[in-house]
């Protein structure tokens, strides 16, 4: 069960705030006419910041078990990331598509 | 490894080990199914990627109105987060009253973001948008890919509003304890999860 190290609820209010901040950046960024691999890369990493502070905090992750952690995080990202194995395929058919 | 004892009549005693989680079996059951159920997006979402790597042109319907419309729907996402921690903490001092106004907060928020996604929605179709057509004359898989995605997120959602009505009357009602109103909460913070991955990619990496 989660211990009692847990935030309080204006912290998590702040916590909130900081990630409706993240929302603002992304958006802001998407408005700075960037190339669309450099825009991909950084709304994914901010979203992969996002998700990490939501999973630790909000979903109260970082005050329970360690072993819950290391037994699901690790393999899902492992699949996740795996995926994307496939995504050569997409330019394979994208170059060979008649002109 | 702490244990506890277990004894069923007929008076033999059973001894029973505590999960090396330490959590609930209710939550360790919802961690499997958001497991599961992040990796269904995950390829729902690398669908979307493979397409659009493979399209030659690609739809980018939304104008700033929508970006802001988006907006609006994730800062009301996260504060149905915020509301659903507030429901948690009041179930865990046990405050029936306060759990119940939490989970209405939370229960109103998840409608007027369904509301506002069917309004998005609905522009997007009265504009041509089809699941498989695009006005524009660009990759029809453009509404194939952002209809499937977003309705996706958005039957969780409006499962998860639901779930919380019967969990929310079930405590009421004194069925259910704190360690459900914990594991609803639990979807509930994915459902926001989710959506801070569909927003970026699919309607940031879309606006024009």
């Amino acid at each position: 069960m989660s211990s009692n190290r847990e935030l309080t609820m204006t912290s998590y209010v702040g916590i909130g705030v900081g990630l409706m901040m993240i929302v603002v950046v992304e958006v802001i960024l998407t408005y700075q006419h960037l190339p669309s691999r450099t825009l991909l890369f950084a709304l994914l990493c901010l979203a992969c910041l996002e998700a990490y502070v939501a999973i630790m905090y909000l979903m109260h992750v970082k005050y329970e078990n360690p072993i819950l952690y290391w037994t699901i995080f690790p393999a899902t990202l492992f699949v996740l990331v795996f995926l994307c194995y496939l995504f050569p395929d997409a330019f394979r058919m994208f170059n060979m598509r008649l002109q | 490894m702490s244990q506890s004892e277990l004894t069923i009549p007929g008076g033999h005693e059973v001894v029973m080990e505590a999960s090396p989680y330490g959590i609930d079996k209710k939550k360790l059951g919802m961690w499997v199914f958001i497991v599961s159920d992040a990796c269904t997006f995950g390829a729902f979402l690398f669908a979307y990627g493979y397409m659009r790597i493979g399209a030659p042109v690609w739809g980018t319907p939304f104008g700033f109105s929508s970006i802001l419309n988006g907006m609006v729907m994730t800062a009301v996402l996260l504060s149905s987060s915020l509301t659903m921690l507030a429901a948690v903490r009041a179930a865990q001092a046990d405050e029936t009253a306060s759990v119940r106004k939490w989970m209405g907060a939370t229960m109103l928020l998840g409608a007027i973001f369904a509301g506002l996604h069917l309004r998005e929605w609905f522009n997007l179709i009265g504009e041509g948008w089809r699941l498989f057509y695009n006005p524009t004359g660009g990759a029809a898989q453009f509404g194939a890919t952002f209809f499937s995605v977003t309705g996706l997120h958005l039957t969780h959602v409006v499962t998860g509003v639901i779930a919380l009505a019967f969990v929310a009357r079930g405590y009421n009602q004194g069925r259910y304890d704190q360690s459900h109103i914990e594991t609803a909460g639990l979807y509930w913070h994915f459902v926001d999860l989710v959506w801070m991955f569909v927003f970026p990619l699919m309607y940031l990496m879309n606006a024009h």
